[in-house]
């Protein structure tokens, strides 16, 4: 038994919304401990977004490289057909989430949190117990947060183990299967499927939902689903995955239509993520839980004085920049500032190609809301930039209140856009109308452009269509 | 003469032919006046495209050299093409070009081919290329002529060997070494260009550092690193001439330090030390349109020359020779012409270079605020320390935000990094709006992005810390 600590501010989970919360709050001067089960950086550094993007962002090399190794490529530069070594990307990418993790590390000592590392329990309201190395630590804490993130959901019938895989192991294979099934038409397995699909995988996505990332609408993922027939993956929609056939190489899944089994090496299962409490104790507390996520206010106070909960651990949407804000807003409100979730605008994003951003109301759900709206669209077929980027497809949607012209949400689909959808939200914090962002110069040539395009649009007439 | 026009743009670039589109939309009778035979102006034909169709289709030799290894992936020697790539470039600009067309058909623009002229305040006369003349009447005349290379005495260019951007945009070849006469934004870019496909670059400038006018500090991280790419640059050095008499180019030049002199052998030399607006033949002396000391068109801030129902708008008049400010220009003064208020927001313009890593800039820059007397606070991020930037390969450079000491009020924002270009927008929004470096500290911005990186700089201006560094 190790000696008992004390501390202002306790927060358990050093993923984005924990280690942030710790790191402001260090900065703020609140004596804070931080506890981590494995490594600093949560699933978002350790096997998440930043993974993640390095697979996507080496498998969209390879496949330039690919491309350029074509007789018919446009561009003029040509290589011999490219090698991958893959053993070789996981190391490099391993590299990535290393420096990253230490960072991490190292920002929390500078800010002066206190690293515990183990497993932690709570005993009550105010005490928690740490497993570690060295035996258990109590941690008394005024103030504990509960940032413990999200784990993949298992289906029952297709255990994780063997050719069975999560989003976890799919970072960290030594070599592109040959053929990958993926279970899940959200954005982590299409993600991943495609970076597969651009390494040389043949790849089948099952989802049983009518359309791929049924959470955007499907003007947006059209041009996504158009691009997967491009690459060669088949899509089997408004089916259902069943079981492993009974030589487990294959995978049975079923449609209205027909029953069919998919020869797999690997079965990527990427249903989506549940929150993560196992062996935390939630049953020795007194808070309100909300399906399987904890119940927060706009303080993401939780039912009991005293402790907060954030990140994945309070539910959709389950978004590393979502965890930081709220890990930010907490380390201040335990610091004495007035603050409350005001958040007009969290981006979504999806690193699939092309790229898809939504913020704010999407046309459908702006008119459910009861207001009359205005939506225009700009195409990237009409922008300079895009076509010297060799990038057309996709568009930037505004949406707006037809009567004051304010701003309800913006979304595009199309190369990069990832990097607009900050512009994005921040129209929609300021509170801007069509107008504003008409009159805002874009630099010539940038995709970028499209947006005031789309809001010229909107207004009536765009100026280059 | 059967119509008239309520207004003729003359010169059909970004500034000309958005302007006249906009006009048109507006309700008003409009016709565009273009002499070189295509629409889109320097930018479309010889500027911001296709150098951007070049600098795109080089990226990947970049790429395969700089990354390739590291990520696990082996291409192999890379091969250019140049002939392909031209080709594709060319395509590139021909549907940006049609587009135009199709557009002015499309808003009822009439599209007046031939060299104009101002034969007196209301009356453009055209010549064709045929030598044929007409002359539109025209309540108002909109000067959109653009601007040309300026030359430099002892550089003979010949747009084979001696070429200005517009050459550098179509050698049949890749140079083995070539000189660029200027740090300019279009001497890099082409400068970058060329280095990837293989030639030895050497930039020879006159000032002391590189692309005048920029932030001090992303000036010199922004040589830095174009010298890492095997850029090499003289700077302080004037150029007294080029000598194309033998087999080699020689460039003479003369260190301003020391006035010792020396020269430099090249295949090819690119003159690129800046533009110079241009209004031959317009006929303006005896219209009596005032030119500034700069030989620029004079404007009152709105477009309106000293004459009466003359405008100007673009390269041809004061401010950033950049295709997006012509084109607000246009705009503006289309809506003007039109009853309303037109404006144009100068303090709001965004600049970009399109390097690797690009560069971008909006608002004061550091240099500028101390002159001013300002007090302002300086918030910085780099992007060594952003999550993106390490997945895409790509950390090099960084943020800095310029806030007023005592409003928080966002003043200038200077970045060198990846899709600074993109990513700068953000900002530019949040100028209009006056926003505070506290705004973008507190908007949530998607994980992973580059984009992180520029709130990061504003926290560390609003708050004194960045969470990440
Ligand atoms: C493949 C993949 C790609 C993704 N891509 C993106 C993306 O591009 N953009 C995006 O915004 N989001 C993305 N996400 C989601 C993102 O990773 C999560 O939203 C984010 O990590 C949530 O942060 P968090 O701090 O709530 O939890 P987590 O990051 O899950 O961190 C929780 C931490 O708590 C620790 N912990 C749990 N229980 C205990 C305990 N009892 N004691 C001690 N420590 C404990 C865990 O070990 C973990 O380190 C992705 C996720 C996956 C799986
Ligand atoms: C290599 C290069 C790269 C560039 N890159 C960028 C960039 O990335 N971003 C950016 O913002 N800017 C860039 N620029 C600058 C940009 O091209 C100019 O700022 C922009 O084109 C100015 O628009 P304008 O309409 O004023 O003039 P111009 O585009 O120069 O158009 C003027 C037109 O008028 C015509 N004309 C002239 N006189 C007459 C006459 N008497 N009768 C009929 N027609 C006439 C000309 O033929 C020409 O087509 C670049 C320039 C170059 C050279």
């Amino acid at each position: 038994m190790l000696k008992p600590m004390s501390c202002k501010l306790l927060v358990i989970g050093a993923g984005p919304g924990g280690y942030v919360c710790a790191i402001r709050a260090g900065q703020l001067g609140i004596d804070t401990v931080v506890v981590e089960a494995l490594r600093p950086g949560g699933t978002c550094l350790n096997i998440g977004c930043i993974p993640s993007k390095a697979l996507i962002h080496a498998a969209e090399a390879f496949e330039a490289a690919k491309a350029a190794a074509e007789a018919n490529n446009p561009l003029g530069i040509s290589a011999s057909a490219p090698v991958l070594n893959l053993a070789k990307t996981v190391e490099w990418k391993d590299g990535i989430v290393a420096r990253l993790t230490g960072g991490v590390a190292g920002l929390m000592k500078k800010a002066g949190v206190k690293y515990v590392s183990g497993t932690a329990r709570f005993e009550n309201g105010e005490t928690v117990i740490v497993a570690t190395d060295m035996g258990e630590q109590e941690i008394h804490a005024e103030n504990i947060v509960i940032a413990t993130g999200s784990v993949p959901v298992e289906i029952p019938s297709l255990p994780f183990g063997d050719r069975i895989i999560s989003s976890k192991e799919a970072l960290k294979l030594s070599e592109p299967p040959e053929k990958l099934v993926v279970v899940g038409g959200g954005y982590i397995g299409l993600e991943l499927g495609t970076a597969y699909a651009k390494l040389g995988s043949q790849v089948t996505v099952v989802e049983a939902a009518p359309r791929i990332l049924p959470l955007y609408d499907a003007e947006l993922s059209a041009p996504v689903a158009r691009r997967l027939a491009k690459l060669g993956v088949e899509v089997l929609t408004s089916t259902k995955a069943l079981g492993l056939s009974p030589d487990g190489a294959s995978l049975r899944v079923e449609s209205e239509e027909t029953a069919r089994s998919l020869p797999a090496d690997k079965i990527l299962v990427a249903v989506g993520r549940k929150p993560h409490f196992e062996g935390l104790g939630l049953e020795e507390l007194a808070i309100d839980m909300e399906g399987r996520h904890i119940r927060v206010d706009d303080r993401c106070r939780t039912a009991m004085r005293g402790i907060y909960a954030i990140g994945d651990a309070t539910g959709e949407p389950m978004l590393a920049h979502r965890a930081m804000a709220q890990g930010e807003m907490v380390a201040e409100i335990v610091a004495g500032h007035k603050r409350a979730w005001d958040k007009q605008a969290i981006p979504a994003v999806c690193f699939t190609d092309p790229e898809i951003v939504s913020v704010g109301l999407g046309p459908e759900e702006a008119k459910a809301s009861g207001r009359e709206v205005k939506t225009a669209f700009f195409p990237f077929a009409a922008n300079g930039r895009a076509m010297t980027l060799q990038s057309e497809e996709g568009f930037v949607r505004v949406v707006a209140r037809a009567d004051n012209h304010l701003i309800l949400g913006i979304q595009a689909v199309g190369a990069g856009v990832s990097e607009l959808a900050s512009g994005f939200g921040l129209a929609l914090e300021m509170g801007a109308r069509l107008e504003d962002l008409a009159a805002t110069i874009h630099a010539h040539p940038t995709m970028g452009e499209a947006v005031p395009e789309a809001a010229l649009r909107a207004l009536g007439k765009a100026l280059h269509i | 003469m059967s119509e008239t026009y309520d207004v003729v743009f003359i010169g059909g670039g970004p500034g000309g032919y958005v302007g006249a589109i906009k006009a048109a939309q507006l309700g008003l009778k409009v016709a565009c006046v273009e002499g070189r035979g295509a629409l889109g102006g320097t930018c479309l034909n010889v500027g911001c495209i296709p150098s951007k169709a070049l600098l795109h289709a080089s990226h990947l030799a970049h790429e395969a050299e700089t990354n390739f290894a590291a990520m696990g992936l082996n291409a192999g020697p890379l091969s250019v093409d140049v002939a392909k790539m031209l080709g594709f470039k060319e395509s590139v600009i021909k549907s940006n070009t049609q587009g135009i067309e199709f557009l002015f058909k499309k808003n009822k623009v009439a599209y007046v081919k031939g060299w104009g002229s101002i034969a007196a305040p209301g009356s453009v006369k055209v010549k064709g290329e045929d030598g044929s003349e007409t002359t539109l009447a025209a309540k108002n005349i909109v000067i959109a002529t653009g601007s040309e290379s300026t030359p430099l005495k002892g550089v003979t260019v010949d747009e084979k060997r001696v070429v200005t951007s517009t050459g550098a945009l179509e050698l049949p070849a890749v140079p083995k070494r070539l000189v660029v006469i200027g740090a300019g934004v279009i001497g890099l870019e082409l400068g970058s260009v060329w280095k990837r496909l293989g030639s030895e670059v050497t930039v020879v400038e006159f000032l002391d550092h590189v692309t005048p006018g920029m932030d001090g500090e992303i000036q010199k991280q922004f040589q830095r690193s174009l010298e890492k790419q095997g850029i090499k640059f003289i700077l302080g050095a004037a150029v007294s001439g080029v000598d194309a008499s033998g087999a080699d180019l020689k460039v003479n030049y003369t260190l301003r330090k020391d006035s010792s002199t020396a020269s430099l052998d090249a295949d090819v030399v690119l003159l690129a030390v800046g533009r110079r607006p241009y209004v031959s033949g317009l006929g303006l002396e005896a219209v009596g349109v005032a030119l500034d000391e700069r030989g620029r068109v004079k404007t009152d801030g709105h477009g309106r020359t000293n004459v009466p129902g003359i405008w100007a708008i673009g390269d041809v008049i004061a401010g950033p020779m950049l295709a997006h400010k012509a084109e607000e220009e246009g705009v503006s003064v289309a809506e003007t012409l039109a009853g309303q208020k037109g404006h144009v927001n100068y303090d709001v313009i965004p600049g970009v270079i399109y390097t690797d890593p690009e560069v971008a800039t909006v608002g004061k820059t550091e240099e500028q605020l101390k002159q001013e007397g300002r007090a302002y606070k300086v918030g910085k991020f780099a992007y060594v320390a952003n999550g993106r930037a390490k997945a895409i390969l790509a950390t090099e450079g960084f943020v800095k935000v310029l806030a007023d000491a005592t409003t928080d009020r966002i003043l200038g924002v200077h970045i060198l990094g990846p899709q600074a270009g993109e990513t700068i927008h953000e900002y530019c929004v949040a100028m209009e709006f006056g926003a505070a470096a506290e705004d973008v500290a507190r908007t949530c911005h998607a994980h992973p992005t580059l984009s992180e990186a520029l709130r990061e700089a504003a926290m560390a201006a609003a708050f004194g810390k960045p969470i990440h560094s």
